[in-house]
């Protein structure tokens, strides 16, 4: 009886409605928060400081959007530059690609912004920093660091999709006398375009969220702004939900945007085009009208090229073999000239880093990695004054345990039919992954305890934001996992007449959890390296410590830093090479297709 | 089943132990578990920083320490930020925030104040021998730390000497490490804030850095507490007044800013007596 109600939709929705209405009455007017919300300081003016604060915010937007759109860009030219060199012929471009991506995409792109902003401009010589200096080298330094960081994600998205082409169609390209660059332009890019663009669109969403970390070398944008709002008028909890709604608003439209263009992407016959299509085509119009406009000319160029007789007259005959030559000797020089560059530049840095002292380093080594543990004269630090890097790990060991079940659960919950779950989960999920990670622990670390009317350790405050943060990620793991196991699976348990928790427990998830392996490790790494945000409520991990050090020995950030990058690349780099052991045994069929 | 049961016991547990740990009023709740929570901070030199030996020492540290045994508590300590130190006063996370804090109206409106216990104001660290008044930062970069005093007092500073982009040539970091930082490879030509914070800084690398021109707005610190709970400001008060009496104060203050130690900051005012 009661199970033919919850299958009626209508009364999953009133049941939805019912259960908000409670939660508003209950957070509206029978909790006390000891808070006194004031909303008009986000639209009037502050009679303190006599500006509208508001503005600001909106100001703080503009500029989260500016430094988005200018690093996606340059992260986009600089991804597709790596990506081809992964899987470049040539050595040196490969392995230079292979080591900027492994790189930068195993250390924490807080340790890489305030080595961009802190550290570099020391090691460069006094008229060069001067030159740097004249310019924004705040809003710069914290742009550019965030490409860098990007394209080394977006260099491994286009490396994925560009090996997902069967290597017969290179072949045949090339058999078909295209030379390189037409076989990328006309035959390998297209194909591989469809599928790089859904990844590299989820690329440019964690950019615009990590664009907030900005905040940290002292540019302006959105979350600094709110970060202002409350240490002016200490209305914290009024200006993080605008700045939330914000972000979140920021990360639905680059999500819609993208959704459109998956959809553009599936070959859609004309008459099952739904309302979705239609308005992307609206959307796309301007953008196909100037595409339009600049492939013409290309096209007319190109289609007199194709035309062209291949009967020369022995002058032409021999302009042409001379430009063959001068192509493939700049070919050389351009390749001979990366190699110097590249060379030059590795003893350069080799001699910056034996001119250091190390010893600094070696001798506070062990407050890096372990802080003062064992100690148990200061009761004000929990697990006996553990702190540094093992702090970190242990952070992150627990928020990617605990968050499993909630992925688990979540996951479930948003391919449940039943609205009753299915919404709850669904909001959990977008909202969490719509915000920067450092919205969450602000959430968790200023507003969780007005909830709960408890206060936690900023350790526990951090990990608790971790595990929420990764919790709805890992949801989406679990979701993609188990829509890979083929419907007939669960229709065959179901028939055989084995209940859902069962066919769960026993056929769906066995199998879904294998596959999932290589990307949960994945995430692991992402939330290892997300810990060094915690930094900004003051927990005693890695990169707390190293600021803690540097602050005590102040000459010598360049050391330190550098320790710092290597130690988090350590472990983040075995813990990558593992995951991409299991990926190769999971599936060994894979061929390295070359360019 | 037997896990989930357990589990469930656990849920109920934690819900009722997050009941019991509402905060009553602080002084009751003082005098019963002989604990105080005081927030301090731990990247200011000389006021509250952690040494070479890995301990969190610094002048704040010893007062706090100095209040809870006049009163025969313990306390327990509490990290604090610039950021931090007023939420956590007014989530009641904190009894007492003794972080560096300067006694605002603004400020008032949200916590309350003992007396103040620190006689500080503001000036601008710079290269020696580069400026030699204010006027001279006007079209200069100037470092702050974000959410402070002294940010909106260097603004307003800036734009009365005719500086047309002021807002944009102060920069605010998060941390005062970071300030000396940008300092330190020349991004900025001044760092402003309270002058003994600049003292400290400035002690690291002797000979490099001075304090130019004026004090430009009196920073008096008090220790922020709770709203509304006079028995407890009360007894905070007497405390700091029992301390300059005894002449304990004089010795910690001389510990961190007497004239043996890199950040000698001569005592001229006398905190507020009452007979």
């Amino acid at each position: 009886m009661l199970r033919r109600w919850f299958e009626n939709t209508a009364f999953q929705y009133a049941g939805l409605l019912v259960l908000i209405g409670l939660a508003v009455y209950y957070w509206g007017w029978v909790f006390d928060f000891g808070y006194d919300f004031d909303w008009t300081v986000l639209y009037e003016v502050n009679k303190t400081y006599g500006i509208n604060l508001g503005h600001n915010l909106i100001a703080g937007l503009k500029l989260t959007i500016w430094i988005s759109l200018i690093s996606s860009g340059i992260a986009l030219a600089l991804g597709t530059f790596f990506g081809l060199g992964r899987i470049s012929h040539f050595k040196p471009f490969y392995w230079f690609s292979t080591c900027y991506v492994e790189f930068f995409r195993n250390t924490p792109l807080l340790i890489q912004l305030f080595f961009w902003y802190f550290a570099l401009p020391m090691g460069l010589p006094a008229d060069l920093r001067e030159m740097l200096f004249e310019q924004n080298f705040e809003l710069w330094s914290a742009t550019i660091g965030l490409s860098i960081y990007t394209a080394s994600f977006m260099a491994e998205v286009i490396r994925a999709g560009l090996q997902s082409i069967p290597k017969g169609l290179l072949e045949a390209a090339y058999s078909s006398g295209l030379s390189y660059f037409q076989a990328l332009r006309t035959v390998i890019l297209p194909l591989a375009f469809r599928a790089i663009i859904p990844p590299l669109g989820s690329e440019f969403l964690n950019n615009m969220k990590n664009s907030s970390l900005a905040m940290v070398v002292g540019v302006a944008e959105l979350c600094w702004q709110s970060q202002q709002i409350e240490s002016l008028t200490f209305r914290g909890f009024e200006a993080t939900t605008a700045a939330t709604i914000l972000y979140l608003g920021l990360s639905l439209t680059i999500s819609a945007i993208l959704n459109m263009i998956n959809l553009r992407l599936q070959l859609v016959p004309p008459r099952q085009r739904g309302l979705a299509y239609r308005i992307s085509d609206v959307f796309f119009y301007p953008f196909e009208k100037i595409w339009a406009a600049l492939a013409h000319p290309v096209h007319l160029l190109l289609a007199g090229q194709r035309h062209r007789s291949l009967h020369y007259t022995p002058f032409q005959a021999l302009v042409h073999r001379l430009m063959k030559g001068l192509r493939i000797s700049a070919g050389w020089l351009f390749r001979g000239a990366f190699v110097a560059v590249l060379l030059y530049g590795l003893v350069e840095a080799a001699i910056g880093l034996a001119g250091l002292k190390w010893s600094v380093v070696w001798t506070n080594l062990s407050t890096l990695l372990i802080w003062r543990f064992p100690s148990s004269d200061n009761p004000n630090e929990i697990l006996w004054g553990l702190g540094g890097l093992s702090f970190s790990l242990l952070m992150a060991l627990i928020a990617i345990s605990v968050s499993f079940g909630i992925g688990l659960v979540v996951g479930l919950g948003r391919m449940a039919n039943n609205r009753m779950l299915c919404i709850p989960c669904t909001l959990y999920i977008e909202i969490i992954r719509g915000n920067p990670l450092i919205m969450v622990i602000f959430w968790v670390y200023f507003f969780l305890p007005i909830f709960i009317k408890t206060y936690l350790d900023v350790f526990w405050s951090a990990t608790i934001a971790l595990t929420l943060f990764t919790g709805a990620y890992l949801a989406e793991i679990v979701r993609g996992g188990i829509q890979n196991i083929p419907p007939g699976q669960s229709e065959a348990a179901m028939s055989t007449g084995l209940n859902y928790f069962q066919t769960m427990r026993y056929i769906i998830l066995p199998q879904a959890l294998k596959q999932m392996i290589p990307a949960i490790v994945g995430q692991f790494i992402a939330i290892f390296k997300d810990t060094s945000l915690a930094f900004v409520i003051g927990v005693l991990e890695l990169t707390f410590v190293a600021q803690g050090l540097n602050n005590r020995l102040m000459v010598h950030p360049f050391e330190i830093y550098t320790t710092v990058a290597f130690l988090y690349f350590v472990c983040c780099y075995s813990m990558s090479l593992y995951a991409r052991r299991l990926e190769s045994r999971l599936s060994p069929e894979k061929v390295r297709l070359q360019m | 089943m037997r896990s989930w049961k357990w589990q469930m016991a656990a849920v109920a547990l934690v819900l009722v132990w997050a009941q019991t740990a509402l905060a009553g009023p602080t002084f009751d709740r003082v005098m019963k578990t002989k604990v105080i929570r005081a927030g301090i901070m731990t990247d200011s030199i000389p006021g509250a920083y952690y040494n070479e030996k890995k301990e969190w020492v610094g002048m704040d540290v010893d007062i706090a320490e100095e209040i809870a045994r006049r009163m025969g508590c313990k306390l327990e300590r509490v990290a604090v930020s610039n950021k931090t130190r007023i939420a956590f006063v007014q989530q009641g996370r904190i009894d007492m925030s003794v972080a560096n804090m300067t006694h605002k109206r603004e400020r008032d409106r949200s916590i309350d104040f003992s007396i103040t216990y620190f006689f500080d104001g503001q000036k601008i660290l710079a290269p020696k021998g580069k400026f030699k008044e204010h006027k001279d930062f006007v079209g200069q970069k100037i470092a702050t730390m974000q959410g402070t005093t002294s940010e909106i007092n260097v603004k307003n500073l800036l734009k009365e000497l005719g500086d047309p982009k002021y807002e944009t040539n102060v920069i605010s970091f998060q941390k005062e490490s970071e300030c000396f930082q940008a300092l330190r490879m020349g991004r900025v030509a001044g760092w402003s804030t309270d002058s003994t914070i600049l003292l400290g800084y400035a002690a690291q690398v002797p000979g490099e850095f001075e304090l130019v021109g004026d004090f430009f707005s009196n920073e008096p610190y008090g220790i922020g507490l709770p709203e509304d709970d006079s028995k407890w400001r009360d007894e905070v008060n007497f405390a700091i007044q029992d301390m300059w009496a005894d002449g304990t104060y004089k010795k910690i203050y001389d510990k961190w800013y007497g004239p043996d130690t890199p950040y000698y900051f001569p005592l001229t005012e006398k905190i507020e007596m009452w007979p």
